[in-house]
């Protein structure tokens, strides 16, 4: 089985939000409840500030800690599926544990308050659980895996796509949006990706470009001291996070 | 001396309190209740930055008062300080009533209650602190039960009695334990990132345990030790309130010691929440100069120490600051916003929602109206009968104790 991962080249990424509105359409999220989203940074201070700005979806972690702490094993790790990290709605208490343990931030519970209003919960008022009933709403749905409109009460988090990258055929070590016979199993983001920042493919197959990419260029990945060992890898300048300071 | 004659429970103050606590608990149920229903969990003003808010900080603080209470009846129950077996009955039932109390809180606020009755025994997720948090909380509600059912059976100090008592103490070690590394073993969090953590919650644990039950105890008793039954009077005048002292140091030295470290870190995530948030705040000043330093100074003159009044007052110095200080450590791990780059260009901003306090004042509602029942139910001065021989030594050994 696949080991799927994603590189994120910083040095082509220009910061469009291609990435989050795809993901956005593609997975039914909320305005403001992003599971992937483009971060801004400034570094320095005037005249030499500069302003950086970083894609991010969930990390899909080799050894993630919202996995460790979920007491209902809801959060898990599937690798039959490409060691993908799912959250099984159904078993999802909604305690937000998993939400403190992730070093990244890209767990999203949603039944909160609106980030942007209008409030699209009102507006398009949710049906049979689910947090809002969106226009247009996506037909895939596996609560097992999280995937489908947010329920009320539970977490959830970029799935790389998986109910696309799950039909692509077995053993193929890229899926790239400029073949046309797996443009439809890219993940939202890749085959939206204007620059083509993003690559997807098979960390565990030594021929895949992603592979090529994270050896050839220097892959880092984030917060790699944390132990969590991500699955998406950056490649240029720029790859890291400044330390927080308050602004004002 | 016989159960009648400790009985405390005044139907002048303990009816009125148990009507009036029932039904503030159920208006702020029904409230809160009302606001999920209607609202979700836009009720409360947690989000992806603070995921964790007063709800959670009012479940920790009633979690470990009741952890507290349990560690303060172990001294008699397990390690033979006889001396405090005046006390016992109350801080056990304290501890059951503040644990459930903490739990109903707590229940209010995850997102689906009723799936966790299921979803967490039936998937035994063991690396998780939460896990064996519930389970070891569970335990120590069974044990504590169990344990006040056989003190009101009159079976203080049977071989099954004194295992369960001891059962429950072991319990109670893991579940405050745990707790703390629910929070202390998130390393993504470094403000609470620390071993020594479960510590700290002993510690405070402790404290307010005994400041809740100082309270309660004058409570029952008007403030007057005359009404009280001798050997409760002579605890109150002597090993508790020094205890109380004793906790109070202890907790002033670690915080004292926490605050030196988390100005010293060059960490961020560290020394900005002590130096922006917590001593930025005039709410956290109170709550633990107001709540740790002024009652220990207070309880430093044996004289004053003995005071019912000032112990009074110490107690709800430590109950209202500890309370505060729970807030502040639980949105403290949080305020220093994660991945968040320029969306979040200072430390997250976090005030309760007025769903939350409701929240918070079900609990406490909760609390008094269960004391309330408790002491009409039950005789919560209730303590062993001496046994021929002991009867002239206790208190020669209480006497000797209040020096």
């Amino acid at each position: 089985m696949a080991k799927w991962g994603m590189v994120i080249d910083l040095d082509k990424c220009t910061g469009c939000q291609a990435c989050t509105t795809a993901c956005d359409m593609e997975n039914d999220t909320l305005p403001g409840e992003s599971w992937q989203d483009v971060l801004y940074y400034t570094e320095g201070e005037y005249p030499s500030g500069q302003m950086k700005w970083l894609p991010r979806p969930c990390m899909q972690c080799e050894d993630p800690s919202c996995v460790h702490v979920c007491p209902t094993r809801a959060t898990y790790k599937d690798h039959d599926a490409g060691g993908i990290v799912f959250i099984d709605w159904d078993k999802c208490i909604g305690c937000k544990y998993c939400m403190i343990a992730c070093p990244y931030g890209v767990r999203f519970f949603a039944d909160e308050k609106p980030l942007v209003e209008p409030d699209l919960k009102e507006v398009f008022a949710g049906s049979g659980g689910q947090l809002w009933d969106p226009p247009g709403q996506s037909p895939d749905t596996d609560y097992r895996r999280g995937i489908g409109v947010q329920p009320k009460g539970v977490v959830s988090k970029c799935t790389f796509c998986y109910h696309r990258v799950k039909e692509a055929p077995e053993g193929v070590p890229d899926l790239d949006e400029d073949d046309p016979e797996l443009v439809d199993y890219v993940p939202a983001c890749v085959r939206t990706c204007p620059p083509k920042a993003r690559f997807f493919g098979d960390l565990d197959n030594p021929a895949s470009n992603v592979n090529k990419l994270i050896g050839n260029k220097n892959g880092i990945r984030l917060k790699d001291h944390t132990g969590n060992r991500p699955q998406v890898y950056y490649l240029g300048a720029g790859a890291g996070i400044p330390a927080f300071q308050p602004k004002s | 001396m016989t159960a009648q004659d400790n009985q405390s429970g005044n139907p002048a103050l303990f009816t009125p309190m148990l009507y009036v606590g029932a039904a503030i608990a159920i208006i702020a149920f029904v409230f809160s209740g009302f606001m999920l229903m209607t609202q979700g969990h836009a009720a409360f003003n947690m989000d992806a930055n603070v995921a964790w808010g007063l709800p959670i900080s009012t479940y920790v603080y009633f979690a470990l008062m009741s952890s507290g209470l349990t560690l303060l009846a172990a001294l008699a129950m397990v390690f033979g300080f006889k001396q405090y077996y005046p006390l016992v009955k109350r801080a056990i039932w304290l501890a059951i009533i503040t644990l459930v109390a903490g739990l109903a809180v707590l229940a209010m606020e995850i997102g689906h209650t009723f799936r966790m009755l299921w979803a967490i025994p039936l998937n035994l997720q063991v690396e998780s602190a939460m896990f064996w948090m519930g389970v070891f909380y569970l335990a120590d509600l069974i044990f504590l039960l169990w344990k006040f059912q056989r003190m009101e059976r009159g079976d203080w100090s049977s071989k099954l009695s004194r295992q369960v008592g001891i059962a429950g103490f072991i319990a109670v070690v893991l579940a405050a334990g745990t707790l703390a590394l629910v929070f202390g073993m998130m390393s993504m969090r470094p403000f609470w990132y620390d071993p020594t953590l479960p510590v700290w919650f002993y510690a405070t644990a402790a404290l307010t345990g005994v400041a809740g039950l100082v309270f309660f105890t004058y409570l029952s008793y008007g403030m007057n030790t005359e009404r009280m039954p001798k050997a409760l009077r002579m605890d109150m005048e002597g090993p508790l309130p020094r205890l109380f002292l004793i906790l109070l140091f202890i907790t002033l030295v670690m915080f004292l010691a926490r605050l030196t470290t988390g100005l010293y870190a060059n960490a961020t995530e560290v020394n900005v929440v002590w130096a922006d948030y917590l001593l930025a705040s005039g709410w956290f000043h109170l709550g633990v100069w107001g709540g740790i330093l002024l009652p220990f100074v207070l309880l430093l003159a044996r004289g004053l120490r003995q005071s019912p009044a000032i112990q009074m007052l110490a107690a709800v110095l430590v109950l209202v600051g500890m309370f505060i200080e729970r807030l502040y450590f639980v949105v403290g791990g949080q305020v220093v916003p994660l991945f968040k780059g320029t969306w979040e260009r200072d430390l997250v901003a976090y005030v309760p929602s007025p769903t939350e306090w409701v929240l918070t004042v079900m609990g406490i509602a909760l609390v008094f109206a269960l004391y309330a029942l408790g002491e009409r139910l039950f005789n919560l001065s209730d303590m062993p009968q001496a046994e021929p021989g002991e009867a002239e030594a206790e208190p020669e050994a209480t006497a000797e104790a209040r020096s």
